[in-house]
């Protein structure tokens, strides 16, 4: 016996002097050593053996203390069997797990060194169960960020949980009015959303994790108490386990999660719900930043709408035409403006305004909407120019800022076949007049900005359109374009008045279309400030102009 | 033209007795205007001594656009609050042709009267308190 021992590996190669302490250095071994002969009967064990298999002693048969993959491996080896052997033999014995190496001993003796390496093997799942979740977590947020849709954010919240963490997942999302929006998925199957009419409280911990609080362990919620509600169809029930996790969102929550496992599954385990609550964070997160773009992008829609300028056209027989181009394109809004107020009848002047607020984006888009409304309002006002303008200034003067604005003003009326134009500037870039021999003129109209100081100052300026003449008011992102061969040139009010004059007799909408389309291309891809044009203009011939030109010369000679 | 930066924004603060100058360098736009306001106005406020002139140097200015000049006017509004008389120097032709264009010259460099006296009295107050 002792021969084998000193050629055995393991454990006993730990003994500091194994040559003096030989004969007892296996019997002490801490690992259990089993000494079996070719037939099967244990022919001695030592304590450690001794102490996992309990009554067993020398003279029993292998076969009544141990399993059978340890008998069968002994049998195997009996038969010669030994060396198709590839890697340690291992299985469970008494609920622990252990290697078996077996080496030979004399008189076809086989020496079974029992490892154990229960906790070895328990570290190594933990390890792949991490590896598998972490994975998990991280497919969750790629998929999840990678849509900024909320129903869709929630479909796959829902799918995910049902797929990776239980049988069938319920996404519960904060109500809209009384109404909450309900996803279901169940394992394998699509998910369904609905917007339902549920009473959360019967869920046991739905309540408060809609309030953003820490879930309530597994362990208290009944599956029996669970409101039908709750069960998404084709799940195989009744739920045996039940988990109910908050999706924390950005400040406010973002919904919660309800996990069920059929009461045929093993239920939730205290790591699992760890992990349940990690991905509801993911989740959360997500679906928390998909509904403030969502809102956010509602919000800006509905500023959009009341913010867009209007379509033009021929009114009282001028022509306008209006062309706008926010500073960024994804916008559609920004801090040009311009409006135009068709005077009741031929008579009336018709009011145009054009203008520009200090700043970009919203910010200025909501001051351009305070301008357009005040100016509406001063309507009745505008025989004289400086009169709006001081009022103006007066309603957008603030202490908070100094956010100002500045603007053209032109009312226009029809005579005969020309048009009359009084133009103001309150501090904008002079308009330009097209004559219908390609000359380009500008209107010395200047004036104070309006919104920042406490008075303002104005010129009006008059002027005559004749038939196939044009106005064009425009704003500095048009002169400011950045861009040209060299790529960091402004456009220019030279190239603008060159541009203009080859543009003479065109109507209005056409000459809108060519200075924009020219700021365009100088432009290329460069970043621009918001552009805007508004072109004036007194058709050449046609129908119309006989007809109104008319209209407003009998109005005159009854005055 | 060999400067990777040619239009860098830079402010300068140069304090002597009753004036604070600031040097204002590069682009005055959107994304730099509230540094010149923020700079000027915590002049402003931490002075102890109180500034008679706040002269504002335009010579490296580069580029300005509305945004710039609303700092301009809250300068000025600020300035006027505690009785000092803003000056533009070394004005370049963008920023001289803004301020015709826009007619608020005059308005930013006129000299502080009634707010002058208003200051005063505020001060007053102040070292009461």
């Amino acid at each position: 016996m002792p021969p084998l021992v000193s050629s055995s590996p393991g454990t006993s190669a730990r003994s500091p002097d194994a040559g003096h302490t030989v004969g007892a250095t296996w019997t002490d071994a801490p690992c259990p050593v089993l000494v079996v002969d070719r037939h099967g009967g244990l022919v001695d064990i030592n304590g450690a053996a001794r102490r996992l298999l309990p009554g067993a002693v020398s003279g029993d048969w292998l076969h009544e203390h141990v399993p059978s993959w340890l008998c069968d491996a002994h049998q195997r080896i009996g038969e010669g069997l030994r060396g198709t052997r590839a890697e340690p033999l291992n299985g469970p014995i008494k609920e622990r797990h252990f290697e078996a190496h077996p080496t030979a001993a004399g008189d076809g003796d086989v020496v079974w060194w029992l490892v154990d390496d229960t906790d070895r093997r328990l570290a190594q799942d933990a390890l792949t169960d991490a590896q598998t979740r972490t994975e998990i977590l991280s497919e969750v947020s790629s998929t999840l960020l990678s849509t900024l849709n909320v129903p869709r954010c929630m479909e796959v919240t829902a799918a995910m949980a049902a797929e990776h963490l239980a049988d069938a997942a319920v996404l519960v999302a904060p109500p809209k009015g009384r109404r909450h929006p309900l996803t279901y998925a169940t394992r394998g199957g699509p998910a369904t959303q609905v917007t339902r009419l549920v009473d959360v409280s019967g869920v046991p911990g739905l309540t408060e994790a809609l309030q953003g609080f820490p879930p309530v362990p597994a362990r208290w919620i009944n599956p029996a108490d669970l409101p039908d509600w709750v069960t998404p169809e084709g799940f195989a029930g009744p739920a045996g386990s039940v988990i109910v996790a908050p999706l924390p969102g950005h400040g406010v929550p973002a919904g919660a999660l309800i996990l069920m496992r059929a009461s045929t599954e093993q239920s939730f385990t205290e790591g699992e719900e760890v992990f349940a609550r990690l991905f509801a964070a993911r989740a959360g997160a997500a679906l928390s930043a998909a509904r403030l773009y969502s809102e956010q992008a509602t919000v800006t829609a509905t500023l959009m709408r009341e913010l867009l300028p209007p379509p033009l056209s021929s009114v009282n027989g001028v022509e306008y035409a209006g062309g706008y181009r926010a500073a960024k394109d994804h916008e559609r809004v920004g801090g040009d403006f311009y409006d135009v107020h068709p005077g009741s009848d031929p008579s009336q002047d018709t009011l145009v305004v054009l203008g520009d607020v200090a700043g970009k984006g919203l910010d200025a888009a909501v001051l351009t909407g305070k301008i357009r409304n005040t100016l509406h309002a001063l309507l009745p006002l505008t025989d004289d120019h400086q009169r709006v303008l001081d009022l103006l200034n007066g309603a957008l003067l603030t202490s908070r800022h100094t956010r100002f604005a500045t603007l053209v003003l032109a009312s226009v009326r029809r005579r005969g076949s020309r048009a009359r134009l009084r133009l103001t500037s309150a501090g904008h870039l002079p308009p330009l007049i097209l004559r219908a021999d390609g000359t380009v003129e500008e209107v010395h109209a200047r004036g104070t900005l309006v919104g920042a100081l406490p008075a303002v100052t104005a010129h009006t300026v008059e002027t005559v359109l004749a038939p196939g003449e044009t106005c064009l008011l425009y704003t500095d992102g048009i002169t400011e374009a950045r861009g040209g061969p060299l790529g960091d040139e402004f456009y220019g009010e030279h190239r603008l008045r060159r541009a203009l004059s080859e543009c003479a007799g065109l109507p209005a909408e056409a000459v809108v279309e060519r200075v924009q389309m020219l700021a365009a291309q100088w432009l290329g891809a460069g970043r621009h400030d918001d552009m805007a044009a508004v072109a004036i203009s007194v058709p050449r011939t046609g129908p119309l102009t006989v007809l109104n030109g008319r209209s407003p010369a009998r109005t005159r000679s009854s005055t | 033209m060999t400067d990777p930066h040619p239009t860098e924004f830079a402010l300068t603060v140069l304090r002597t007795a009753g004036t604070l100058t600031v040097r204002v360098g590069g682009e005055l736009d959107h994304d730099t205007s509230d540094g010149l306001t923020d700079t000027v106005v915590r002049h402003l406020i931490t002075d102890e001594a109180g500034l008679s002139d706040v002269r504002l140097d335009f010579r490296d200015l580069t580029w300005i656009d509305s945004s710039g000049l609303t700092a301009l006017l809250m300068v000025r509004r600020r300035t006027e609050a505690v009785g000092a008389t803003l000056h533009l120097d070394h004005r370049p032709d963008v920023l001289e042709r803004l301020l015709r264009l826009t007619n608020v010259l005059e308005h930013l460099t006129a000299p502080v009267t009634a707010a002058e006296t208003r200051d005063r009295r505020l001060r007053t107050v102040r070292s009461d308190g």
